[in-house]
């Protein structure tokens, strides 16, 4: 095959990796400490109104991490554009906004996973390390440190969601060619053409690629289990 | 003088139940203080207030005469002079090593003194060599000497323990005692500790509390205690093979007890009048048959609960009496005993003991 | 995890985040027009075979979004975009007599054709009146004996389809038509691929036609040539006055490269499967008036004294 042909499914694929991978750290860096704090059993009042708030803030993460990636794409898209109330940021059809379209897809997962991870590992261990002196801040860091397989889970979840995403990047992004398409944009585009054959081969890097981090990933969690 | 540590009209209320109800004692420096009572008694409840990881409800907490302010601060420097090992044994998911060098690294300690520290704890409950191994993967026995290293390395004034041998086979049982009367007697190191096993309490406890239902009903040496029946052992549900009854003695020198429900057990004391006597579980002998000894005691009953412990398995038997039984897990196999299997019990006459 | 070990790990995030930024400024120096058009347009192969010669002339970089007709209006409405190339006529008057666009010019058209089964159910081939041949579908369809496939996205396609359907007096919303008529709600090379499944009649453009052509063994044109088949395209300058931040000169100059000598030849002569689909009429002022360009004279001489 030509070369432009190769460099043109290279640039498609840097992009897919680039978006997805951002999107999916950006969402964990913010993800994760409030999926935390949202997991702690010990931050649910004992009043009925925090109660409430709680089962109410539970129920909405819950309901985010259903969200169809189009409405988030559509959503970004009248936010980003020039009549929208982010219109001079000039972000619209740019990686940056599918970054964003992503990562409000992403976030929720990450905190859900995060918070079921957190509330599971038992609130034993927290005291366990306090009262071996721990401070507060060790100890939090101690549950999260038991809880990283539940941790990586939701890296891994995330990051399959928003890289076989396509709804949501095709409206922010444009599917722009050299600039916003990435694996999955460019496989409906090829299908729209026609070409099979070429979406496939598109679909079969989209696979692999996805199977190479999961299988890291993977790597990374049967590590953390031996300690 | 101050008492090392000292609670005052000590109460914890949780919705719809009180805790503890206006406990007040105090531990000497170096002392060796037991709480005995039945589950729900409020030992783990009180344990934990003073490991300051539960605020009372109302009362104090004392420790060298000044009271604890529950700031996040004054908890934390507290708390690095307290060791405490839970009843249920909760280990990080990382090497034994590292389990063990927690306490000090949160300290701020060097590697070396960490390397050392670890090493002497370890040699402490006799797990040399278990360093590089992970520790959830150790045995029962094993995980608790290891909680109760994580406790000792950090070189505590006071050491808390809530039921630290508790489903643990006689083995690791008796390591532990052994290391924690070695700690009371090296290092000055004050224990303040739960048990639901009174020859545990007469065996290391200076003194003793007993805690039934939130109160502390008695304070003393085991001796003030236990010199006579006390009707709060009559409802010592976790203790085995406790009886109380009428006893009457033999020509023999033996004694005849009437512990109810038609039985009668021979003991090798001479003695009338009411006693409350315990027959050790691991003094009983198991068979699928009937068995024909020198045991002065024989029975015949059903098998209803049976719980794993590792290496040993305790079968609870219920004949007139319900009584435990002790048997390891080889002859337990090799026996083929299921629940509702029929067994055959016997027990020698000076195995049972007047309490 | 250690404290060295997080270090790193913000450190390697940090790069990333760094080396994303600069590929991105790349893009950023150069100046952009951005591009609206319909995805029957962007998917012809013609854009992609234009742009590079218009990019390398003015060292711009263009990029082209393509949607459907309605969604690609709604973005230029909107002001995500410098230009537009459709090609509807009602809704690109709509747009500019609605202020949001001006100098709307005609630069080339392609034709639509009738395709159907080789079997041809309805006896419509040979027939160069596209209106009769629907109402001969119709009859076929009423009978049991043809399928018709609607786009019934919106599209421009789908508007010619409804304006001859309108002609006939007929609403293919009509419940009875649900036996014979699919509203497949999809793109031009799902419908196509649809009829060829189906043995289905479709309205179709040439383009679409001609780069499905090898994979639909079962279909052929059978009508073509009639005059409301033709399919002139479009450029609408997004109105520089609603939204001043717009590549207004930028647009002009991909318009200008569109209409010249030299962009006109380009489209002559672009091929797709050894046909060619689409025929310039810029600079055939009578041609674009027929087709519904009444100011094309205007506009050239307009875009013509532009400077360069």
């Amino acid at each position: 095959m030509e070369s432009p042909f190769i460099e043109e499914v290279l640039s498609i694929t840097l992009l897919s990796l680039r978006v997805s991978g951002l999107a999916v750290l950006i969402g964990a860096l913010a993800g994760v400490p409030i999926g935390t704090i949202l997991g702690f059993k010990r931050f649910r009042g004992k009043r009925t109104l925090m109660r409430l708030m709680d089962v109410a803030l539970r129920s909405f993460v819950n309901t985010l991490m259903g969200l169809p990636p189009v409405v988030v794409g559509l959503v970004v898209y009248l936010l980003l554009s020039s009549s929208g109330p982010l219109g001079p940021l000039r972000l619209l059809y740019t990686p940056t906004a599918m970054i964003l379209t992503q990562l409000i897809m992403v976030t929720p997962i990450i905190i859900g996973v995060t918070m079921s991870a957190v509330g599971g590992v038992e609130e034993s261990i927290r005291e366990k390390a306090l009262s071996l002196g721990a401070s507060n801040w060790q100890a939090t860091w101690m549950v999260l440190r038991e809880a990283r397989m539940g941790l990586l889970t939701a890296i891994i979840v995330a990051f399959g969601a928003a890289i076989s995403e396509v709804g949501g990047i095709m409206m922010a992004g444009g599917n722009i060619r050299w600039f916003t398409r990435t694996l999955t944009t460019a496989i409906v585009t090829e299908v729209e053409l026609g070409n099979f054959a070429l979406a496939i081969s598109l679909g079969i890097i989209l696979l692999t690629m996805a199977f190479a981090i999961n299988l890291l990933l993977t790597i990374m969690q049967l590590r953390g289990v031996r300690g | 003088m101050h008492f090392h540590v000292e609670v005052r009209n000590l109460c914890k209320d949780y919705p719809g139940k009180r805790a503890l109800i206006d406990v007040s004692f105090g531990v000497e420096r170096g002392e060796i203080f037991a709480l005995i009572g039945p589950n729900g008694a409020g030992k783990t409840t009180l344990l934990r207030i003073l490991d300051l990881l539960d605020e009372p409800s109302s009362g104090t907490v004392l420790f060298r005469g000044a009271e604890v302010d529950y700031s996040i601060k004054d908890r934390k420097d507290l708390r690095r002079g307290i060791g405490m090992v839970f009843q249920r044994t909760v280990l990080f998911n990382m090497s034994t090593f590292d389990n063990v060098a927690y306490g000090l690294k949160v300290r701020g300690m060097s590697e070396r003194e960490i390397r050392e520290g670890v090493k002497a704890a370890l040699e402490l409950v006799r797990l040399q060599g278990f360093e590089g191994r992970n520790a959830l993967a150790l045995s029962g026995g094993e995980a608790q000497r290891v909680a109760l290293a994580q406790a000792l390395a950090i070189e505590p004034e006071l050491l808390l323990l809530d039921e630290p041998t508790a489903n643990l086979d006689p083995r690791n049982a008796s390591i532990i005692e052994e290391v924690l009367s070695r700690v009371n007697r090296e290092g000055k190191t004050t224990i303040i500790m739960s048990t639901h096993n009174v020859f545990q309490a007469e065996n290391l406890a200076h003194r003793i509390a007993l805690l039934n239902e939130g109160k502390i009903e008695r304070i003393g040496a085991f001796q003030d205690i236990f010199e006579r029946p006390h009707r709060f052992l009559s409802e010592f549900a976790r203790l085995e093979n406790v009886f109380s009854g009428f006893s009457k003695a033999t020509p023999e020198g033996t004694s005849i007890i009437d512990v109810g429900n038609g039985l009668h057990i021979e003991a090798a004391f001479e003695r009338s009048g009411s006693v409350i006597v315990h027959i050790p579980p691991e003094d009983i002998i198991l068979s699928t048959r009937p068995i024909v000894s020198s045991a002065r005691n024989t029975l015949e009953g059903l098998v209803v609960q049976i719980s794993d412990l590792g290496s040993i398995v305790k079968l609870k038997v219920r004949s007139n009496r319900d009584f435990t039984a002790q048997i390891t897990k080889r002859s337990f196999n090799d026996m083929k005993i299921g629940l509702n299997s029929k067994v055959f019990l016997a027990f020698k006459a000076s195995s049972v003991k007047m309490i | 995890m250690s404290k060295p070990k997080i270090l790193i790990a913000v450190l390697i995030i940090a790069i990333f985040a760094t080396g994303m930024l600069i590929y991105e400024q790349q893009f950023l120096l150069k100046p952009v027009v951005m591009l609206a058009t319909t995805t029957s347009t962007y998917d012809s192969g013609l854009l992609d075979y234009l742009m590079p010669k218009f990019e390398t002339k003015h060292d711009t970089r263009v990029r082209i979004i393509s949607a459907g007709t309605g969604q690609a209006m709604e973005i230029a409405q909107r002001g995500d975009c410098d230009l537009v190339l459709v090609h509807c006529r009602d809704l690109e008057l709509g747009f500019v007599n609605g202020g949001h666009g001006i100098r709307r010019i005609g630069i080339m058209y392609n034709d639509f054709v009738i395709i159907g089964p080789m079997s041809d159910p309805a006896g419509i081939r040979g027939s160069s009146n596209a209106t009769e041949a629907f109402a001969k579908i119709a009859r076929g369809g009423g009978r049991g004996d043809a399928i018709f496939i609607s786009r019934a996205d919106k599209s421009g396609t789908h508007m010619l389809e409804l304006s001859i359907w309108k002609r006939l007096g007929m609403d293919p919303s009509n419940k009875s038509w649900a036996s014979w008529y699919l509203a497949a709600g999809a793109g031009m090379g799902a419908v196509l691929r649809m009829a060829n499944e189906k043995g289905a009649y479709a309205l179709t453009d040439r383009g679409t036609w001609l780069s499905f052509k090898s994979q639909l063994a079962n279909m052929a044109v059978l009508v073509q040539g009639d005059k409301i088949l033709l399919n002139p395209y479009a450029i609408i300058l997004v109105n520089p006055e609603r939204h001043p931040h717009r590549n207004y000169n930028g647009a002009i100059a991909l318009a200008k490269f569109m209409i010249s000598e030299e962009g006109q030849g380009l489209i002559a002569n672009f091929t797709k499967g050894g046909e060619r689909p689409f025929m310039p009429i810029a600079r055939n002022l009578e041609l674009a008036e027929a087709l519904g360009f009444p100011n094309q004279r205007d506009e050239l001489s307009w875009y013509d004294a532009r400077p360069q």
